[in-house]
């Protein structure tokens, strides 16, 4: 691996940059009102305009744009005022690109091509009917070659990979309905999440199959939203609003196949990032308050305690107990809900969730000791980084 | 099972692959009851779904070579949302399984000749065909007789 970069530079852009400012849509309110007029730039728009109010910056603060899932950063910049922007960037509409614009931003921030740099997201899948699923026109793979036999939908790839961990480890779906529970259960301490209403293990075991094995407490919302983080130099932050959360450590692996899945459930990609995230930090697993993991599916965040070290291969099945990732356990995960109950802004919220902890404002779902968090998610692209409260 | 041949004069309504340039030899092979992928003429790699060019030499020196139809169940599901039209209310749930490839390919397909109970990952399967129409044959697999 002699082209390898040295991974310790990572440290370099320790702590250079923070997030100021974060803001969402309000998920439960409008998830109640659908709107197929609702555009996902309507959605950005509030998000931005609650992120620079959040911040107490202007928007003519703002001199960096990364935009995903919206189509064009163009009319964003438009909607918003931001006519000479200096560093702009496009992302698509996948849930792995929310940690990879937050590295973006630091990176740009961090190395003098921008200042403030808004990152924003708008989702208006429900109100358009989006279903994940049921792609079959056009020329790719999927519809050539998985679509004929009714393959379709990254649950179903999900659904492949858990049958696989299933049958090499005896995992049983026990432990996915304590991480569907348990989000719910944090989802109920949420004003702001979609689904409230407490569920019990009785409940995942009578929901309907999606694609078997998992079911439809394992997936995640459907829902529109909104959501925004600004970053800007861990300097300036001092001067803002609020406590800064700093970007501490972050990194990049990856496992890019055409079938999606991986024999390995991504542990060598996840194990890449945990290295270099504890090798940068003066945190380790033990020193983190909280988890947030890119949740989907519940499976995904299984994938991820095992290939970031916080089990072995093969063990988080006995590993996850609700004492150990409830709000006052050991890891606390998705403390605010995650894509199961609180919205799915595919990786978005989670981001935010993470600086609302770090700040200590979540109330009766605020966590002990937040000092440092961890934010991860498992894909064929997979980020993961520590935050830090900073001072 | 899910996938059955189709009765000539009832309508096929699930989707189907388009046939293009690229991809004709395989749908050819499929007809001709051959499972074919291409090969690097320069390396010897396999790949599937079908490219370009070797994603190892980047070259465009390959050529489409039979394979043994032998492989085993990486994984299965069954599918019970309906995201498709064409499946009649009585197929589901649907089995979906992706295959690994005695050659090294993983490849999306379904099962036949076997019930659901009885499957298992790392099940050793082999090739079959179902024809669709008179361009379309679709390769499914099946327990590997002993």
């Amino acid at each position: 691996m002699s082209n390898q970069p040295d991974r310790r530079d990572l440290r370099n852009l320790q702590d250079k940059t923070a997030i100021v400012g974060v803001g969402t849509t309000e998920f439960g309110a409008i998830y109640r009102d659908l709107d197929p007029e609702r555009s996902a730039y309507e959605l950005g728009l509030i998000a931005f305009r609650e992120a620079l109010r959040d911040a107490g910056l202007k928007r003519t603060d703002v001199d960096g744009v990364i935009v995903s899932r919206l189509p064009h950063y163009g009319r964003m910049c438009e909607m918003i005022g931001l006519r000479h922007p200096r560093f702009v960037n496009v992302l698509p509409g996948e849930g792995r690109q929310s940690g990879i614009a937050l590295q973006y931003a630091a990176l740009a921030v961090a190395n003098g091509m921008a200042e403030v740099v808004a990152c924003i997201y708008g989702n208006n899948g429900r109100s358009a009917g989006a279903k994940y699923g049921g792609e079959s026109r056009g020329i790719s793979t999927q519809a050539m070659f998985e679509a004929p036999y009714g393959m379709t939908s990254p649950g179903a790839v999900t659904s492949m990979m858990f049958r696989r961990h299933q049958y090499r480890y005896g995992t049983t779906t026990e432990p996915l309905g304590h991480l569907a529970i348990s989000n719910r259960a944090n989802a109920a301490l949420n004003p702001n999440a979609v689904m409230q209403r407490p569920i019990t293990m009785d409940d995942y075991e009578g929901a309907r199959y999606i694609a078997e094995p998992l079911c439809l407490l394992d997936y995640c919302l459907i829902n529109d939203g909104g959501v925004c983080f600004i970053v800007t130099s861990a300097e300036r932050a001092r001067d803002l609003k609020h406590t800064p959360v700093l970007i501490h450590a972050s990194s990049q692996a990856s496992d890019i196949t055409p079938v999606y899945v991986a024999d390995d459930f991504w542990h060598e990609p996840m194990s890449q990032i945990a290295d270099d995230l504890f090798a940068n930090s003066e945190a380790q697993r033990e020193d983190l308050a909280f988890a947030q993991l890119y949740d989907n599916f519940t499976p995904t965040m299984l994938f991820t305690l095992e290939g970031m070290g916080f089990c072995e291969p093969g063990e988080g099945g006995d590993w996850i107990t609700p004492e150990r990732i409830g709000l006052h356990g050991e890891l606390p995960l998705n403390t605010g809900g995650g894509h199961t109950s609180e919205s799915y802004m595919q990786g978005w919220a989670l981001h935010v969730e993470a600086v609302r902890q770090l700040r200590q404002e979540c109330g009766d779902r605020q966590v002990d000791n937040a000092e440092y968090g961890l934010y991860a998610c498992a894909a064929p692209l997979a980020t993961g980084h520590i935050l830090r409260r900073g001072d | 099972m899910t996938t059955e041949s189709a009765t000539p004069g009832l309508s096929y309504e699930k989707p189907l692959p388009p046939v293009l340039e690229l991809t004709k030899p395989f749908w050819d092979g499929c007809r001709e009851g051959v499972l074919r992928i291409q090969f690097c003429n320069i390396c010897d790699l396999p790949w599937f779904p079908p490219a370009e060019a070797c994603p190892r030499c980047l070259q465009d020196d390959w050529e489409w070579r039979p394979i043994s139809g032998q492989g085993t169940v990486w994984s299965w599901i069954r599918m019970w949302q309906k995201y498709f039209p064409g499946w009649s209310p009585d197929e589901y749930p649907y089995t979906v399984a992706l295959i690994k490839l005695e050659e090294g390919p993983y490849m999306y397909s379904t099962l036949v000749e076997i019930e659901d109970q009885d499957v298992t990952c790392d099940l050793a399967v082999e090739v079959d065909f179902r024809t669709v129409n008179d361009e379309i044959t679709l390769p499914v697999f099946r327990p590997h007789r002993v």
